[in-house]
């Protein structure tokens, strides 16, 4: 290792404080693609950091590839063969001469051997040291160290199933049902419900695969099945001179297959005791283990309160929006500066959050058939805009969605002075939203304003599952509306036809989509 | 043109009355419709006969047939399906991971068929039915398709 992170951070530091004469970094690698990576590259252009991108070959026409200073293809679309790649990302930065690399959220933003490898090659990784990456990726050591830390955590598991040490007692006492979790997982992937202790080892196959397959390591835990619970997080954000600042929560309960559609902070849920025993529980964890920069702690809340850590998440979360809108902060910018060695100035300790902030994630999913990613080519893309909204999106008009990534399209983010107008907001916001050419969840995220529950604030983890299953079918009055909606368009295109087919030849411009999938089929056969 | 017929579901479909259409955007499929009392921005995509009308965030398939159109689909119903075959297709474009049966495999309706892996969501396909199993068109590792026969079930 050429220099030391503080050393090399020491050097680029102008004052140590707050009132930078020059930016953190001169040059920003940017390891993750879509709307993540367009996020961080707004933040480096504020800061007059030039940005560089990475792409696949599936994203070579992507957003964040057109948005970024530099662009760098790294591999083809495999995920394992180029966002996932540690050398080819660390050779781009080399090539680039970045000084420092944000990770974003999932790929690589969690790897201790990638953090590693980024120091080795003396450049700084913006997240937590290695070995902090390290205990914490590993969801079994941080169950552990939250034990240590005198945290309350899960019932389940502190060794991995399939543990030669693991008597058949210890896997009955878990408590059944209980979910299957993967050890280096997050994100609800490899993630499996089990009733009864003998079906674990046949839910473990395929738990272990998808956990191998998204992962790179099928470890697995069993955890007891908190219900009803309420998915709580808090949101930290840390210096490497002890500075901690605790963000406040947010409610992350709306769920699908363990992942998050739609969150809010403060949460409805959380008393003012409630709220300052998470932080505590918080800010425990985070000194026990040697933590800098942004991090999220993952807690079950139960029906009486009772709060239980789950995960520690060493890096930005895709609801972090929603933290920035009722701090006011740029999350991605206090990254950056506390990588480079800045402290926390009492502003960003001491700040009182300002209002509700809902977020609501749209998908390329079917919600009516059990949210199977839907993907396709994006058609009509018209975002809500206007008071108190906040639009992070990675593709525009005519995406096509690869069907290697995620199907996450955009994030809404609305921010108001009390729930209840930010959930009118909300409202006016989907009614803005048009998305052609893919099945998203905006009619759930529609009925879910209307959720009887949710309007409320009253909700736990169970309510898509219990409230929504495929959503109400479709009624009368909706099919009335579309058998005439499409009835008028079929009547108004022949019209057009005979009106105009003989003396208006069409021209390229009129089909974008005919063009554009010319343009692809010529290109196909140009690289044959 | 006043005998289209439009049908949602596999059912023929009453459209709604006392609306207007217009286009907004032709070329993106954006319309307003509007009865005086209410209007809402939808989405209308398709051409000729097949039409996905997107109203409040759900997409809804819709069949609009001319006179002659209707003739030749129910003709080609009465002329008979499969005969008795099931055929297994690949809901996503993905990647098959595992193969659970061969040619001959009698599999009973659910029973596990192929792993399936898109979106990085690995996906069990399941036997719709009881029977045996023909020719299988993949193995493990294979690319598959939107639409693609994974294999027959007889």
């Amino acid at each position: 290792m050429a220099t030391s992170r503080s050393d090399r951070s020491a050097s680029l530091r102008k004052d140590g404080g707050q009132d930078r004469a020059t930016p953190p970094f001169r040059r920003i690698l940017i390891a993750n693609r879509g709307e993540i990576a367009i996020r961080v590259i707004r933040t480096c252009r504020e800061l007059g950091i030039e940005s560089i991108a990475v792409y696949s070959e599936a994203d070579a026409d992507a957003l964040h590839v057109r948005q970024a200073d530099r662009a760098l293809r790294i591999g083809p679309a495999t995920p394992a063969e180029s966002y996932l790649s540690i050398v080819a990302i660390v050779e781009a930065a080399r090539r680039s001469r970045a000084e420092a690399i944000h990770p974003g959220y999932g790929f690589l933003s969690e790897s201790a051997a990638f953090a590693a490898a980024v120091a080795a090659a003396g450049i700084v990784f913006i997240g937590p040291p290695a070995e902090t990456l390290a205990t914490l990726g590993d969801k079994l050591a941080a169950r552990r160290a939250a034990v240590a830390a005198g945290v309350p955590i899960v019932p389940g598991l502190l060794m991995p199933v399939g543990d030669p040490s693991l008597s058949s007692e210890a896997l009955e006492e878990v408590g059944f049902p209980a979910l299957l979790k993967a050890a280096a997982g997050g994100g609800g992937r490899g993630m499996r419900r089990v009733d009864h202790a003998e079906q674990v080892e046949a839910a473990r196959a395929l738990a272990s695969r998808e956990a191998e397959a998204a992962f790179g390591d099928g470890t697995l835990y069993l955890e007891r099945l908190v219900s009803p619970a309420r998915h709580i997080e808090v949101q930290l954000l840390g210096d490497r001179f002890g500075g901690l600042a605790v963000l406040g929560e947010r409610e992350c309960s709306v769920q699908r297959r363990h992942q998050k559609l739609v969150e809010e902070s403060p949460s409805p849920a959380v008393t003012p005791e409630l709220r300052t025993a998470l932080a505590e529980s918080a800010r425990r964890i985070a000194s026990g283990v040697a933590f800098e920069n942004a991090a999220t702690v993952e807690f079950l809340v139960d029906a009486d309160g009772n709060h239980y850590f789950l995960e520690m998440n060493t890096r930005l979360q895709v609801e972090h929006g929603v933290t920035e809108a009722v701090t006011g902060l740029d999350l991605v910018a206090w990254q950056i500066r506390v990588a480079a060695g800045d402290r926390l100035p009492p502003e960003v300790l001491q700040v009182q959050n300002r209002g509700h902030a809902i977020e609501a994630r749209v998908y390329a999913e079917d919600p009516h058939d059990g949210f199977r990613p839907a993907p396709g080519r994006v058609m009509a893309w018209q975002m809500p805009a206007g008071p108190g909204i906040r639009v992070d999106a990675g593709i525009s008009e005519g995406s096509l969605l690869p069907t290697e990534y995620d199907p996450l399209l955009a994030k809404l983010v609305v921010h108001a002075p009390d729930r209840a107008s930010a959930l009118a907001r909300l409202r006016r916001a989907l009614e803005e939203t048009l998305i052609g050419g893919v099945q998203t969840d905006l009619s759930f995220l529609r009925w879910l304003l209307d959720e009887p529950g949710f309007a409320a604030g009253e909700y736990d983890t169970g309510l898509i599952e219990e409230a929504w299953v495929d959503g109400p079918p479709l009624g009368s009055d909706q099919v009335g509306l579309a058998a005439f909606a499409a009835r008028e368009a079929r009547l108004t295109l022949a019209a057009t036809l005979t009106t105009f087919a003989g003396n208006r030849p069409e021209r390229p411009a009129d089909r974008p989509w005919a063009a554009m999938a010319r343009r692809e089929a010529v290109e196909r056969l140009r690289s044959r | 043109m006043s005998e289209l017929q439009a049908v949602v579901a596999g059912q023929p479909a009453a459209p709604a009355e006392g609306w207007q259409f217009e286009w907004s955007d032709r070329r993106l499929g954006i319309a307003r419709i509007s009865n005086g009392e209410q209007a809402e921005v939808i989405l209308v995509e398709g051409s000729g006969s097949r039409w996905v009308v997107t109203l409040r965030g759900r997409r809804i398939p819709v069949v609009v047939r001319t006179w002659r159109e209707r003739v030749l689909a129910e003709a080609e119903i009465a002329s008979g399906g499969t005969g008795g075959q099931a055929e297994v297709r690949a809901t996503l474009p993905g990647m098959i991971l595992a193969v659970a049966v061969k040619e001959g495999d009698e599999v009973h309706e659910g029973d596990p068929l192929v792993t399936v892996e898109a979106m990085k969501m690995q996906n069990e396909v399941r036997a719709p039915r009881s029977g045996r199993v023909g020719a299988v068109g993949v193995e493990p590792g294979q690319p598959v398709a939107a639409g693609a026969l994974i294999l027959r079930i007889d």
